[in-house]
């Protein structure tokens, strides 16, 4: 066995490795990525998350803002907590996010998730998840209601009549 | 020589302007990565979906501010090991194991994050190499790496080509696929494989 040989082998050996890494891998996994470009925007603000009431030093922290220098290293914005951390479950927990020109708060409750965008008008929400989008109206005083509460990750796009699009991190409550 | 296999950075570059078709080249090409870590930590097949999911979500939510386009595979991984851990945090069988302890139960102790995505790295470009081979260099090295192995003639029949032949077309497609600039990180300055087997 001469020594280009020896490495022929290998070559092949590593590809045959390489193509088997992907061919065990669910095509439904693969598809599930691609699907979740969907939810890429480019005209969208995103807004940060700046107040979560089961945040991480407990109740009524601020969560810190997204630093854009870290963003690589950083945890994503909005992390649920594991659930032995969380404030007593019959509060509803809270959270905000804030934008240069448009506050989004919302409530979890156990059969709703209710919000309000702030300043108060109209628009619509859309619920983005893994699955398909919901369109949710806006009322003239900001408040929405979006029912049930989504049971995975999720995020909110705030299209306001005046032409604002706000976009929240994904959230997993 | 065949330069048109884009690289991540390029592929970022695309996805961020809005190219689908590079955001579906990514998630082609890493989705070995992050089905991999999920494995390290012995997930369920529904619970790496919900992982996949996740990753791919806050890939596409950090899209426009990754500083380093180039090292996605390591954030992709981070995050794939980070969302495993939380799954396996809030699973009430899990609620009374520690962090360290769910760090150190993944499959392969040995082999850190960091390896598996240098590993993972060099698959996908191994990959990638080999889309672009010429179609009878691509259905040779399919049935050179099947498991368990075919015999040349089992190979030569399913070609339709003499066992004579197989050994020089083998050479010459591994040399086809050595020269591609994709693998050029990959190798030694001898043109031998680097690292050999994982």
């Amino acid at each position: 066995v001469t020594s280009s040989w020896s490495g022929d082998s290998e070559l092949l050996g590593a590809l045959g490795e390489a193509l088997e890494e992907a061919r065990i891998v669910p095509r439904r996994f693969v598809e599930a990525g691609k699907a979740a470009f969907t939810w890429f925007t480019i005209d969208a603000e995103l807004a940060a998350l700046t107040y979560d009431s089961a945040g991480p030093l407990g109740l009524g922290t601020a969560g810190a803002p997204d630093d854009p220098a870290a963003l690589l290293e950083a945890e994503p914005a909005t992390r649920a907590l594991p659930r032995a951390a969380r404030p007593n479950p019959a509060e509803l927990r809270s959270m905000s996010f804030t934008s240069s020109r448009l506050k989004i708060e919302i409530e979890i409750g156990a059969d709703a998730l209710r919000g309000q965008i702030v300043p108060p008008q109209r628009g619509e929400i859309e619920v983005q998840t893994a699955g398909r989008p919901h369109p949710i109206p806006v009322d003239e005083l900001g408040w929405f209601v979006i029912r049930p509460v989504p049971p995975g990750a999720f995020r909110l796009h705030c299209q306001t009549a005046s032409g604002l699009a706000v976009l929240t991190p994904f959230i997993t409550l | 020589v065949s330069v048109s296999e884009p690289t991540v950075v390029t592929l970022v570059a695309r996805a961020r302007e809005g190219d689908k078709a590079a955001w579906e080249e990514i998630v082609e090409r890493y989705a070995p990565l992050v089905w991999r870590v999920c494995r390290r930590y012995r997930l369920s097949d529904p619970d790496a979906m919900d992982v996949g999911q996740n990753v791919w979500l806050l890939l596409v939510e950090h899209l426009r501010q990754l500083r380093e386009p180039a090292a996605l595979p390591g954030w992709l991984a981070r995050t794939a090991q980070r969302e495993c851990l939380r799954l396996l945090r809030s699973d009430k069988r899990q609620l009374a194991v520690a962090d360290a302890h769910l760090r150190e139960a993944v499959v392969e102790p040995d082999l850190s994050t960091e390896a598996v995505v240098l590993i993972s790295e060099r698959n996908a470009a191994l990959r990638a190499a080999f889309g672009e081979l010429p179609a009878d260099c691509q259905q040779l090295f399919g049935l050179l790496t099947q498991d368990p192995p075919l015999s040349y003639a089992q190979i030569g029949e399913r070609m339709g080509r003499a066992v004579g032949g197989l050994g020089p077309r083998r050479a010459r497609c591994l040399d086809k696929l050595r020269r591609n600039p994709l693998l050029a990180g990959f190798l030694e300055p001898d043109g031998t494989f680097k690292g050999g087997q994982p």
